[in-house]
């Protein structure tokens, strides 16, 4: 056991954080404009790609980086560090589509896609989930029938993050309604500016519009944009979730992490009736104890990495990580509420008002809090993450 | 990195747990709290022989020559068992007297690590009311200590100071009654200017590793409430299924794995700042302390819970565990306390 890093480690991260340091950008618009954050993300996405950075869990003959388990787990660690910014709207083609690909699809889909969506060309996105096929997944039914060389798709998907600036769609259809539910699915490629396709933005509860519904008419969709076998698509939706094999969680825990710091902060120049809040017994001890998980979650995270670069598989605990984060997160996002107070309520939108040096995110913190309610929902809502830890890791009865 | 045992720390686990398993079962540990204190006897001296003492102990001193990760593998296996004995004290004790020069310091050296001074642990505030150290004697009133009943040494750990003191000295006043967690039962304990050698040791050191080992117990014992609950559910049938395919059991047991988990991470990175006198390690031990604590007695109550009628009574173990889990808390440190280190931190920020 050991938590020190080899002498070739710490030189990949040295290089990383000079990287990272020198070449981050820093005027991330404040327009939740899509089209203005998606501009944003191509941009950095593209120095990533030429500084040779993008994909850094790709395998070398598909562009990617190849780094070992270890040092992409300190490449995530130094670009949150550094508040470097995700480039959210390539998400899915970086961390779901093109993984799938890479694991499942032909040479053809692999020579025409990976580089794209490498370089951030093009702009993936999700269609997984249905109104009535949500924790439910296997329980979709948008139907697919064959027609020639095309596929004929019809029926409605909805929670599409970012549907309507996407080119391309990881489709989840049902071309067997016959057979059992888990294999009658099949995984396509779906254009997204094919005839047929409606696409209508949903707003969230913060305001934003942030994922869509999208309604399929007879879309025909080539029959060769098919990824694994047809009424195989349930196993190769899966085959992606062990891609990414829990190194990004670094990166979700360094910045809860300085969300934390950002409590202490609010905390220290809150006054209360009897002083700063962070003075106050009562709260400093409920910062203590958020700040005390935040590192315990680095602690299983690297412990979680630990295990699979042992073992070769992924580990069996990413849903524990995975529900402790979420409910920390939500922890963490009320607290901050509980000591702005009536201050929360007055918050303008833009989040600049009340800021300062001192208490430089302020303003954030509510929509911080709202954001936080999606991450016991989506990918999976903490109650089907206990029932999966319930059920796969302690073997209880179903 | 690499935050897992080698497979040598593997097969050291495995051969503890087996040792626990054949000479500490649950029914000798029951059998100790219920009023036979002698039963533990022998595998006290077993575990002298076998070296669990010293494990992290230089071999040219007579111990095994490990570090202090093998000694935390041995504490979560003690936690797991719920092994009553002076286990901390008497491995803390070896530590201190690892350095201790002359034919006195070495001949106790040898009685603690081969089990034969038992050694109950004595943690005092430098300046605590009653408490005071003059010359080579020592001065306590009336504090609650664990096992000190049946120790033959005490280590008290004050301010900075180590002192040994002998249980069967002049002055020394052990009163013990009734007791709480009847696995590790306190007593009342008073010094009266008794004789205190000073160790060439530091307490703070000591406390160090103390809290890194206790929250190793409280790890074991967490892990181990989480297969007992699992256990249960699987086999205890209602509305003619076994109560663990019920959501509200499931999701019970998958928020004490969480939490066990979350402990366990804690304390292996806590012990390995320690083992590498990290600059973050006492904030690592706070962490550890407040997360094991939290697992420990949250999961102890789940697992009465999950056991129904059957949990709130004598006869099944799940008591024991909800108790040692108060003594887990009281050691070294409350959380509360842990916390406001953790918040001093915060403000320093
Ligand atoms: C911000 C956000 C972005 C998203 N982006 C995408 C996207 O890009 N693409 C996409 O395909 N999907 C996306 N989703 C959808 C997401 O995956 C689903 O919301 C999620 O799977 C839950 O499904 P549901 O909304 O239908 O809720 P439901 O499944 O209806 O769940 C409602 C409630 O019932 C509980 N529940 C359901 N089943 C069980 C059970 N068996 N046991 C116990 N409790 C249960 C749930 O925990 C939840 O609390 C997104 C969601 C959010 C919030």
């Amino acid at each position: 056991m050991d938590i020190r890093f080899t002498p070739a480690e710490e030189r990949f991260r040295a290089e990383a954080r000079a990287w990272i340091e020198a070449n981050k950008p820093t005027d991330l618009p404040d327009s939740r404009d899509l089209a203005v954050r998606r501009d944003f993300d191509v941009a950095w996405q593209r120095k990533l790609h030429d500084a040779g950075w993008a994909g850094i869990s790709w395998p070398k003959e598909y562009g990617g980086r190849g780094a070992t388990l270890i040092e992409q787990l300190i490449w995530f660690e130094e670009f949150a560090r550094a508040d470097a910014p995700e480039p959210a709207t390539l998400f899915v083609g970086l961390n779901h589509g093109g993984p799938t690909l890479i694991a499942c699809g032909t040479d053809e889909q692999k020579a025409e896609h990976l580089p794209r969506i490498l370089r951030g060309d093009t702009v993936w996105c999700q269609g997984f989930s249905e109104p009535n096929a949500g924790s439910d997944l296997a329980g979709l039914q948008t139907r697919a029938v064959f027609d020639g060389d095309d596929l004929v798709v019809t029926g409605q998907k909805i929670w599409t993050s970012f549907a309507n600036i996407a080119e391309w769609q990881e489709l989840l259809v049902r071309t067997d309604p016959e057979a059992p539910k888990h294999k009658g699915i099949t995984w396509v490629i779906c254009p997204m500016d094919a005839k047929g396709i409606e696409i209508r933005p949903i707003r969230t509860m913060s305001g934003h519009d942030e994922f869509c519904e999208v309604f399929y008419d007879e879309v025909r969709i080539p029959r060769r944009n098919v990824v694994g076998r047809i009424n195989d698509g349930w196993r190769v939706a899966m085959s992606t979730l062990s891609f990414e094999r829990g190194t990004a969680f670094l990166a979700h825990q360094v910045r809860l992490c300085r969300m934390v710091e950002d409590l202490a902060s609010l905390a220290r120049v809150t006054p209360l009736a009897t002083g700063a809040a962070l003075d106050d017994v009562e709260i400093a001890r409920r910062i203590a104890r958020l700040r005390a998980e935040v590192e315990a979650l680095r602690s299983m995270t690297y412990r979680s990495v630990s295990k699979t670069a042992r073992t070769g598989v992924p580990s069996a605990e990413a849903s524990i990580i995975r529900l402790f984060f979420s409910e920390l997160q939500q922890r963490v996002a009320a607290l901050a509420t509980e000591i702005l107070g009536v201050d929360l309520l007055d918050l303008d939108p833009a989040g600049s008002r009340g800021r300062s040096d001192a208490d430089p995110v302020r303003g954030e913190w509510a929509w911080r809090f709202l954001a936080a309610f999606s991450s016991t929902i989506a990918a999976g809502s903490k109650d089907i993450q206990r029932n999966i830890i319930g059920e796969r890791v302690l073997g209880l009865p179903r | 990195m690499d935050l897992t045992p080698t497979a040598e720390q593997e097969a050291i686990q495995a051969s503890i747990r087996s040792f626990l398993e054949s000479e500490l079962p649950m029914s000798r540990v029951r059998a100790i709290a219920e009023g036979a204190p002698q039963e533990l006897e022998a595998p006290w001296r077993r575990a002298g022989e076998l070296g669990f003492f010293g494990l992290a102990v230089p071999s040219q001193h007579g111990g095994t020559g490990y570090s202090v990760i093998e000694e935390m593998l041995l504490f979560e296996e003690l936690g797991r068992a719920l092994a009553p004995g002076p286990w901390l004290g008497t491995v803390l004790a070896a530590h201190a007297l690892a350095k201790a020069k002359g034919d006195r310091e070495a001949a106790r050296r040898a009685d603690v690590q081969a089990g034969r001074s038992r050694v109950a642990l004595i943690d005092v505030e430098e300046g605590a009311s009653g408490s005071e150290a003059k010359d080579d004697r020592f001065t306590l009133r009336d504090l609650v200590v664990a096992d000190a009943a049946r120790a033959e040494l005490l280590l008290v750990l004050h301010g900075d100071a180590v002192r040994l003191v002998e249980t069967s000295a002049a002055g020394v006043g052990i009163s013990s009654g009734q007791v709480f967690d009847a696995t590790r039962p306190v007593a009342r304990v008073s010094l009266e200017a008794v004789p205190a050698e000073r160790l060439p040791a530091s307490a703070h050191a000591l406390r160090r590793i103390g809290t890194a080992l206790s929250c190793a117990e409280a790890v074991g014992a967490s892990a181990r409430l989480v297969e007992l609950s699992v256990a249960y559910a699987s086999v205890r049938e209602q509305f003619g299924r076994p109560i663990g395919s019920f959501q509200a059991v499931k999701h019970r047991c998958a928020d004490m794995s969480v939490r066990a988990e979350a402990a366990r991470a804690a304390t292996i990175y806590a012990t390995l700042s320690l083992r590498d006198e990290s600059d973050d390690r006492d904030f690592q031990l706070s962490v550890a302390k407040v997360l094991a604590a939290d697992a420990f007695v949250q999961n102890a109550a789940d697992n009465v819970q999950n056991h129904g009628g059957m949990g709130y009574t004598w006869e099944c173990d799940a008591h024991f565990f909800v108790k040692r889990a108060r003594s887990f808390e009281a050691i070294l440190g409350s959380s509360r306390r842990h916390l406001d280190a953790i918040a001093a931190r915060l403000r320093g920020a």
